[in-house]
């Protein structure tokens, strides 16, 4: 038995959840988290991006540049959603590509992570199983 | 690789938060969550408040890093020196597999 835990994009919630129906995985709980990861030392890789960004913005102050930078770069944290899905282990791989099938973007960085975390056990409410049962 | 969450006050999370970034644990997600602690909230007389704000700051780092994290976590998660009833815990879990999905390459 294992945990998923994927924090994602926020408008790819919709494509995650039916890529997660599709692939058998129909439970989740997911919640709004706010997120950062690893600082991009590379600017190149986000210079087309900010220079979009930069353009739909239609302002050219120095706030605006100053978050649309740290958005791109990771230094703030920025709204993200976050699953936690229960599987069984021999299912773990299918949904991991399925995940990242639907969350990828053009963007390079910022599509999130995945995390695989070890669960000892689970009950359901309901029933009063447990183990592999209960998912 | 090891998950840290920790629930800290919400007013130590910005200053958790910057000095990870600053030991290099700058990667992270932050949740609001409410809890109770062993001291069954907080009693006013006949009041009790036990769904207390916090905020659970979730770090997945390498197990050799463990001792660095906690560190800065405990410095400055603290209120002043002795710390005080309320200061939070920090849970750590065993993570087997990690993905980014942007590269779909595995590993932190």
């Amino acid at each position: 038995m294992k945990e998923i835990i994927a924090v994602i994009r926020m408008n790819k919630v919709g494509a995650t959840k039916k890529a997660l129906i599709e692939v058998g995985a129909a439970g989740f709980t997911a919640s709004k988290v706010m997120g950062r990861g690893k600082l991009v030392e590379d600017k190149s890789i986000i210079a087309e991006r900010r220079k979009t960004l930069l353009a739909l913005a239609q302002k050219e102050d120095q706030a605006t540049d100053k978050q649309i930078t740290e958005f791109l770069d990771g230094t703030r944290l920025f709204p993200r959603r976050m699953f936690n899905v229960l599987v069984h282990d021999e299912d773990v791989p299918k949904i991991i590509a399925a995940i990242i099938a639907a969350n990828k973007t053009e963007n390079k960085v910022g599509d999130g992570k995945i995390f695989v975390l070890p669960v000892l056990d689970a009950a359901r409410v309901r029933t009063k199983e447990s183990g592999d049962a209960a998912i | 690789m090891i998950m840290i969450k920790a629930i800290v006050r919400p007013d130590k999370k910005d200053v958790v938060l910057y000095e990870l970034s600053k030991a290099g644990f700058h990667a992270a997600t932050v949740v609001d969550v409410v809890g109770r602690g062993k001291q069954k909230g907080i009693t006013f007389g006949d009041i009790i408040y036990d769904e207390i704000p916090k905020s659970l700051i979730m770090l997945a780092i390498n197990d050799e890093d463990k001792e660095d994290a906690l560190d800065v976590i405990f410095r400055y998660a603290k209120t002043g020196e002795a710390g005080a009833f309320g200061d939070g815990k920090i849970i750590i879990s065993p993570i087997d597999e990690v993905y980014t999905i942007s590269s779909s390459a595995a590993g932190l």
